[in-house]
């Protein structure tokens, strides 16, 4: 028998590769690596605590019920992110669907029919909550990443945050090398300028 | 030595701290140029920055949370190899001592073995003798069913009908007992209910 503390020395491929044999101790090993990496992940796409939980959350059960599938030639911890970064892209969207009504409506081409089909909160104070939140992703270099795009989130928190290759971040990200070196670089200018602007 | 100013890409190759060959001229422009310098400088605070972003951890309960919902599915190879594995002491005297007990063990029984397949004629004998001594057991246990119900004069009927007649007999009066107890319960539940019970 393998105990949780033989398993924390070993790669994530031999992890792996108990789990599929059964072992619980396994799950909760590959669980407890990655759990903040994907959570981490997740919330700075999202900037929603209790979203981000339940979103890391289905990315682990999604994954450690399909460990059987699981396939040695790639990184364990790339399919995680792919998964985790697809959960995130697909509530963004569906937040984006929810939400237009406020930036007026998607088929509203002109600037009067946008302001026809829009309306104002009544209230911009950020409840405690969000005040909460605010302060976890507090520095400027946070409020920077969340005015990125989704797609230029994810790749700049998987490059910096993540410590992933170029060529990983295109396979975790089912995107073409060209395309995630110029995302990363339009991020990088872009965070440049909100942090001068910041200062 | 690259005597213009420095490509987005290259400025790029610089903050990622990429070691290719074709970095050493970018390096050595860099070092001449204070515009592209400045360029270099700019994009690493915003990579340094980036680098020292922390972890977030999510609530005490996550691991639990997920674990609730995952089905650890144990393959029987695996479950069998474990089962064999528990009975295998765990220091080497005492596997070696269990490893020569199996051995012997092993020895005696094939030898048994062997023997027993070279006298098929009492392998035979013997499996015939211990059917036939089953059978017995059987009618007798029947038998004793049967006359319990219905009494000796009963019995003889049955007796006369042979082994068929004691399974019929036997399958007849099981089935007899379901019903039994099946109109018994119906009758319970209607007078309950015309007593205005549950």
């Amino acid at each position: 028998m393998t105990s949780s503390l033989d398993l924390q020395n070993l790669p994530d491929a031999d992890v792996v590769a108990l789990a599929q044999q059964g072992r619980e101790v396994a799950f909760r090993e590959l669980i407890r690596r990655y759990e903040r990496p994907v959570f981490s992940l997740v919330y700075r796409m999202c900037r929603d605590r209790t979203t981000s939980e339940d979103l890391a959350q289905e990315t682990f059960i999604k994954v450690l019920n399909n460990i059987d599938k699981y396939d040695p030639a790639f990184k364990f911890s790339s399919w995680l992110f792919k998964i985790a970064n697809n959960l995130a892209i697909d509530h963004l969207r569906k937040r984006r669907v929810s939400t237009i009504s406020i930036d007026g409506s998607p088929d509203a081409t002109t600037a009067s029919q946008i302001e026809a089909t829009s309306f104002e909160l009544a209230s911009h104070g950020e409840s405690a909550l969000e005040a909460l939140e605010a302060k976890e992703l507090g520095g400027a270099i946070e409020r920077a990443i969340a005015s990125l795009r989704p797609e230029y989130r994810a790749c700049i928190m998987l490059r910096h945050v993540e410590d992933r290759s170029y060529e990983e971040i295109a396979a975790t990200l089912d995107l073409p090398l060209g395309t995630v070196k110029t995302y990363i670089h339009r991020a990088r200018h872009e965070l440049r300028k909100a942090l001068e602007n910041a200062r | 030595m690259i005597n213009r100013h420095l490509l987005p890409n290259e400025i790029d190759l610089l903050v990622d701290g990429d070691v290719g060959f074709g970095v050493a001229p970018l390096r050595a422009h860099v070092r001449q140029c204070a515009e592209c310098r400045a360029k270099v400088d700019e994009a690493l605070v915003v990579v340094n920055a980036l680098e020292e972003i922390p972890h977030i951890a999510p609530s005490s309960l996550f691991a639990d949370r997920v674990m609730s919902q995952v089905q650890v599915f144990q393959p029987w190879h695996v479950a069998a190899r474990d089962s064999v594995s528990r009975l295998v002491p765990r220091s080497l005297p005492a596997r070696i001592a269990a490893g020569a007990i199996g051995a012997v063990a092993a020895s005696v029984l094939g030898l048994i073995s062997l023997w027993i397949g070279s006298r098929l004629d009492v392998l035979t004998f013997l499996s015939g003798a211990a059917v036939q001594r089953g059978r017995e057991v059987a009618a007798l246990v029947a038998e004793g069913i049967v006359g319990a119900a219905f009494g000796p004069a009963a019995l003889g009927v049955f007796r006369a009908m042979g082994t068929a007649g004691l399974v019929v007999s036997t399958v007849a009066l099981i089935l007899a007992a379901t019903a039994a107890v099946y109109g018994v319960r119906r009758l319970a539940v209607a007078s309950s209910r015309r007593s205005g019970g549950p």
